[in-house]
């Protein structure tokens, strides 16, 4: 019966099921059947390093990491749950509120420790999800194309930029599709609750002929290339990491309001391997598994240990206006909300529309 | 007491947590309805299409119960869902749900979604399109662990302080026993650590409340030694009393050894008249212990005065003499309490004394019963010389006698002061009219 259901529910969502996810796989030092199987959103080129330090602990383990969107991750657990067949010990993700609102639809196990009392309150809920870092969302500029033009510094500015040549933006300009992507979704609309300035951002976008991406990796391609000068509301730490690689960006957190997103973990109900993936979570919060992220996988750390040493982690202190990072809790279900989102997504797609000819 | 206390505790417990889980319900139940209230705000109608838009306070308000999961719903008209969580659960009681909805106000109820335990508030609204009329509900719902936490709370700080209180007022009790009490340990300590013959009052200071205990045992003590007084006094006067007589048999049976058997006879009856006043005198002391030990005894039933006194009376006159003793009585039967024994030994004892020094001439020895308001009053009359008025009060002594010619050991009347005052009567001697003694006993009736 869950079996036919799950068949169904593939038929009823073909994009999510064919979004393929990739594969990578972690043999065990030694021969062991000991397994942990996470699926996550994360870059793998950058959690690399994090999985690897993570076996170094436990040689023990064999670790798989499934990578694939936001969305569809949610998706296919949430399908797999439904089957009475989950894969996934851990759930990972950028797309917050996808991850509270499997907390809050009860797919999601407790997990109480020393480490994870000491994150702080925004980035735990429920002892059901816990956030692991710190990433602003900023304004990135390519260094030659912005040559002879001030760098903006708010969402103002950039407004005042923009608005006084369109002509000389034109193209030039690059985002997330929220429409396809999650964390984009996210992060507007979050600015739309906070900022009264996102109307009019979005309208000069339009004036503009806004790129959009699906993804942080494609944006940053075009920026560092120069076909983009400007991208908006990007995750400041895969800039970072290619400024480290010698890319030509600048990072600018935005003076009026920086939002700060923290990758999410759940651990999932029926986890074929529980005591494993609270291993792993309880890794990725104690200070090793914070100091290996920051250093090796550039995403800055959470823990308050670790305050001050932003500027090693790719903020400079000085430069940071006002950081809201965005809290996990059930204020996130709302832009999930089937009328909500629709209402959302058709006005960013009306305004995005190309004017007809 | 303990029992009590935890009875009492618990029921405290109890009280405390229904007020607290409502007091809890009542606040959160606020913000409930004000979430419903800010989506319902948000409802307009386009076409057959209801449509929504959820405030972003809508549900992060609810984040003032930081740790809850939060549900809502949309529906309407009939069952057709908007928005939201499409199977939520339904109220119990229509009823209740449409007098709210009609006075503008949510409904709250419980109801388990979702494996917990969850809180909902419905609000309705009423449309009337030319598309689409009817009820439009707003459904939110929030899991109860802020308000278990907030009752808990509440429960805490109200029953912690009075069970701190109580326990602090329990330890004062027992302090304030423990030093109130602290007085009797030492008169206890005071009392076992005497020596056995030591029965002088308890000296140590004790406060006000104890000091008639104190007094009780001091006056118990006093009477005790009194007693012992008694009774060494008695032993000596006995032993005292018996050598005279003895010595006197001694004497009589030597002479009797030297003497020609002529007058060997008058010398054995001397010494027979000795020997039966020793044994009289034993049979006296024997009688008057008896009486001493069942007088502390106190030993009280129901018997016949009457009976007894004919016993008595049956008793002590000789066969011979019967025809001169007389007994009158106006009493058919005269119930009363007291012991027995000791009263027909009494009796007996004044009809003896009767007999042994009343009798002169002619033997009117008369023995009365007669009742009044005091109780029963005992008369036994003889014809001797009488007791002068001096001597009344001391014929009462022990080895004290009237007559020092006539037999007896002088123990019969201090038996008889005995009984009486232990059935808290009165003796009391006059002259005979037409010559002799009078003995009254006067008894106080103690009917049963």
């Amino acid at each position: 019966m869950t079996r036919r259901w799950a068949a169904f529910a593939a038929l009823l969502f073909p994009l999510a099921s064919m979004a393929a996810a990739v594969v990578h796989d972690y043999p065990p030092a030694g021969a062991s059947d000991s397994r942990l199987t996470i699926y996550g959103n994360t870059d793998i080129a950058l959690f690399e390093p994090v999985l690897r330090d993570f076996q170094r602990e436990y040689p023990g383990i064999a670790v798989r990491y499934e990578e694939l969107d936001a969305r569809p991750l949610y998706e296919r657990h949430v399908r797999e749950a439904a089957a009475g067949e989950a894969r996934a010990d851990v759930l990972l993700s950028t797309a917050m509120d996808l991850q509270v609102k499997l907390v809050n639809d009860g797919y999601a196990m407790t997990h109480v420790s020393e480490n994870s009392r000491a994150l702080p309150a925004w980035a735990r809920w429920r002892d059901e999800a816990f956030g692991f870092t710190f990433e602003p969302a900023v304004m990135v500029f390519n260094r030659q194309a912005m040559q002879g033009h001030p760098l903006p510094q708010s969402r103002g500015q950039l407004l005042d930029l923009l608005r006084v040549r369109p002509k000389l933006w034109r193209g030039r300009v690059g985002t997330y599709d929220i429409s396809r992507s999650s964390v984009g979704y996210l992060l507007a609309s979050q600015d739309v609750r906070q900022s009264s300035e996102m109307g009019a951002l979005v309208e000069t976008f339009a004036d503009v002929g806004v790129h959009v991406g699906e993804n942080s990796a494609a944006l940053l391609d075009r920026l560092e290339s120069g076909e983009l000068a400007i991208g908006y509301n990007l995750l400041g730490s895969y800039a970072r990491s290619r400024i480290d690689a010698g890319a030509p960006l600048v990072i600018v957190y935005p003076q009026d309001h920086t939002l700060v997103v923290t990758r999410t973990v759940v651990l999932p109900k029926g986890a074929p391997n529980a005591q494993n993936a609270h291993r792993f979570l309880e890794y990725l919060l104690s200070l090793r598994g914070q100091e290996v992220l920051a250093l090796r996988s550039g995403l800055p750390a959470l823990r308050h240990e670790f305050n001050g040493r932003y500027d090693r982690l790719g903020i400079d202190d000085m430069h940071v206006g006002l950081l809201r990072p965005i809290a996990l809790g059930p204020g996130l279900l709302v832009y999930l909300d089937a009328q909500k989102r629709s209402r959302l997504l058709s006005a960013w797609r009306a305004i995005l529309a190309p004017p007809p000819h | 007491m303990a029992l009590l206390l935890l009875a009492g505790s618990l029921l405290l417990y109890l009280a405390a947590r229904v007020y607290a889980l409502t007091a809890a319900d009542r606040s959160y139940d606020r913000v409930l309805a004000g979430s419903a209230l800010s989506i319902a705000e948000t409802l307009s109608v386009s076409g057959r299409d209801v449509q929504v838009d959820l405030p972003y306070a809508a549900l992060d308000m609810l984040s003032s119960a930081p740790e809850d999961r939060v549900f809502y719903r949309v529906f309407g008209p009939g069952e057709r869902t908007v928005t939201g969580y499409a199977d939520l659960p339904g109220p119990r009681e229509d009823a209740r749900l449409l007098a709210a909805a009609d006075s503008g106000t949510s409904h709250f109820f419980d109801a388990t979604y979702r494996g917990e335990l969850v809180r909902f508030a419905m609000l309705g609204r009423k449309i009337n399109e030319v598309d689409a009329s009817g009820w439009v509900w707003v459904q939110v719902g929030q899991t109860r662990r802020a308000r278990e936490a907030l009752a808990s709370e509440l429960v805490l700080g109200s029953v912690l302080p009075i069970t701190v209180v109580g326990l602090f007022a329990l330890l004062l009790v027992w302090t304030g026993i423990r030093r109130a009490l602290r007085p009797l340990v030492r008169v206890g300590e005071d009392i076992s650590h005497r020596a056995p013959a030591d029965l002088h009052p308890v000296a140590a200071p004790v406060p006000a409340e104890i000091l008639p205990l104190v007094d009780g045992i001091n006056s118990f003590m006093q009477r005790l030694s009194g007693n012992i007084d008694t009774l060494r006094t008695f032993i000596a006067d006995a032993a005292h009393q018996m050598r005279t007589p003895l010595a006197a048999l001694r004497a009589q049976a030597q002479i009797a050894l030297d003497e020609d058997p002529a007058q060997q006879r008058s010398s054995l009856r001397a010494i027979d008249r000795n020997a039966a006043r020793l044994s009289r005198l034993l049979d006296q002391l024997l009688s008057d212990a008896t009486v001493i030990h069942r007088a502390d005894l106190r030993r009280f039933e129901p018997f016949d005065l009457v009976v007894t006194v004919r016993k008595a009376m049956a008793e002590a006159v000789p066969r011979a003499d019967g025809g001169s003793a007389q007994f009158d009585t106006p009493l058919a039967t005269a119930p009363m309490s007291g012991d027995e024994v000791m009263l027909r030994e009494a009796v007996k004892n004044l009809i003896d004394n009767a007999l042994r020094h009343g009798r002169t001439k002619v033997c009117d020895l008369a023995v009365g019963l007669y009742s009044d308001d005091a109780g029963y009053r005992i008369e036994v009359a003889d014809r001797g010389p009488g007791i002068a008025e001096p001597d009344r009060e001391r014929v009462f002594e022990r080895f004290v006698r009237g007559d020092s010619l006539a037999p007896g050991a002088g123990l019969g009347l201090a038996i008889v002061r005995q009984v009486v005052s232990s059935h808290r009567g009165a003796i009391r001697l006059r002259d005979r009219d037409g010559g002799g003694l009078v003995v009254e006993l006067v008894l106080p009736a103690d009917r049963p």
